[in-house]
């Protein structure tokens, strides 16, 4: 089940499909999975996110103003795609690079 | 506003966040030194170091009771991040990431061979043998060890500026470092082992930086925290204490004996200083970097001779003050570097 795994290696598992997504999507897809229904959940897993960005994992390609409210009305909105370095770092906690 | 100036000041904002974390942590190091330097005059601690003085000789009394206090402060800190983790709903996280040990988790346990034993047995040593002001600053320049490592293994990017930052905090270390070691020496009574655990903490805590940045980059940080410190605890409590007292000292007598409310007060005040500081360390590198995250972490050294001297009534030398006022000024040369445009911290 994948809802056994840390929640950064489930991060790096849904971006290894080397496809671009939206953070937001990523995030409601995570709080199911994981039980993490409250605000603070949903902001928990969105800075794992900016963590992996961050630690150069996942690469930002696209921002929007979320006008509409589908994360926080009026904060930016990434889709990420996975990186090299990601590839490889996903390798190493045995996803689906091995 | 656009939003490439929307995503400019989202990045400052990770930056500086992370940056605060580091503050933190620095200030929470710096009250540490106070119950770390309290617990040495704390029964049974001054009867053990007495004790064992008797038969085995003073600095094996110091580094025994310096060994016996490492393991009790490990064990109170590891009791507020469990406490922490229950707060913030992150035991089942815990469960997970314990259970991935060869890809994660072996990072957080490697991390606490450096960390544990080596930096804060060595800091401890240091404080024992010479006292806390120089535990403080001797430790400061493991940025630079860690920066270095961050940068070879994995390649972190350091811009010139953090550079810049790095150096300048460690010339003020070094001063106020030296400062110290001259007046010791022209008193005669330089205490050389003191100065091993001064470099066991500086080295100690370099590495270990450079480690936790490799398990951090798939791990929460205040989940890989609470394993690092669990892993810190298994070493003093199965390996080293038992390996002492097999040895003949009296270590278990004494452990057994520190169960009092004034000891459990001046390790629980350790365990939540120092604790929470780690916290603050891990959490401020997945942000700004493990460079950044120890160069800013190193104001400790100046948050630890100020709260020695309003609480001990410590009073720091001229050459004190001076490397002091270096390590604020290294701190805001890098706090000061324009990151708008940094969206990784490594070379991708």
């Amino acid at each position: 089940m994948a809802g056994l795994r840390p929640i950064k290696f489930r991060l790096l598992e849904l971006f290894s499909d080397e496809k671009e997504h939206w953070n937001y999507e990523i995030v409601v897809k995570m709080q199911k999975e994981y039980n993490m229904n409250s605000n603070f959940g949903r902001d928990s897993i969105n800075f794992d996110i900016l963590e992996l960005a961050s630690g150069g994992m996942l690469k930002s390609v696209e921002s929007k103003i979320d006008e509409d409210g589908v994360y926080k009305k009026g904060f930016l909105l990434h889709k990420y795609v996975i990186t090299d370095f990601g590839k490889t770092r996903a390798s190493d906690a045995c996803l689906m690079y091995v | 506003m656009d939003i490439r100036e929307l995503k400019k000041l989202e990045n400052k904002r990770k930056m500086n966040k992370g940056y605060m974390w580091a503050l933190f942590c620095a200030i929470l190091w710096g009250i540490w030194y106070i119950p770390g330097t309290i617990i040495w005059a704390v029964p049974p601690f001054d009867a053990m170091w007495v004790d064992i003085d008797a038969t085995h000789g003073g600095s094996m009394a110091t580094i025994v009771v310096a060994l016996l206090i490492s393991a009790f402060n490990a064990l109170t800190v590891i009791v507020a991040l469990l406490i922490w983790n229950g707060y913030l709903g992150k035991l089942g996280e815990m469960k997970r990431t314990l259970k991935e040990f060869h890809p994660c988790s072996k990072w957080f346990f490697l991390a606490s061979i450096f960390g544990g034993p080596i930096a804060i047995l060595g800091s401890f040593i240091a404080i024992g043998f010479i006292g806390a002001g120089f535990a403080a600053v001797a430790a400061l320049t493991y940025p630079v060890i860690g920066s270095i490592l961050a940068r070879q293994w994995y390649g972190e990017q350091i811009s010139k500026r953090a550079w810049m930052g790095i150096l300048v905090i460690i010339v003020g270390g070094l001063t106020i470092f030296v400062g110290g070691a001259i007046a010791e020496i022209s008193a005669g009574n330089l205490s050389y082992i003191g100065y091993i655990g001064g470099l066991m903490a500086a080295l100690g805590w370099g590495i270990e930086g450079a480690i936790a940045g490799k398990g951090l980059d798939i791990a929460e940080p205040d989940v890989g925290i609470t394993i690092r410190f669990l892993g810190e605890n298994l070493l003093y409590w199965v390996i080293l204490i038992p390996i002492a007292a097999l040895a003949g000292y009296p270590i278990l007598e004494y452990a057994l004996q520190a169960f009092t409310p004034l000891a459990m007060l001046v390790l629980g005040f350790a365990g939540i200083t120092f604790g929470f500081c780690y916290v603050c360390w891990y959490k401020s590198f997945p942000l700004i970097g493990v460079g950044r995250g120890q160069g800013i972490g190193n104001l400790y050294g100046l948050c630890a001779v100020i709260f020695m001297y309003l609480f001990m009534a410590q009073v720091p030398a001229w050459t004190v003050l001076i490397g002091g006022a270096l390590c604020v000024l290294g701190s805001f040369v890098m706090i000061s570097e324009e990151t708008g445009e940094m969206e990784s911290l490594r070379g991708e």
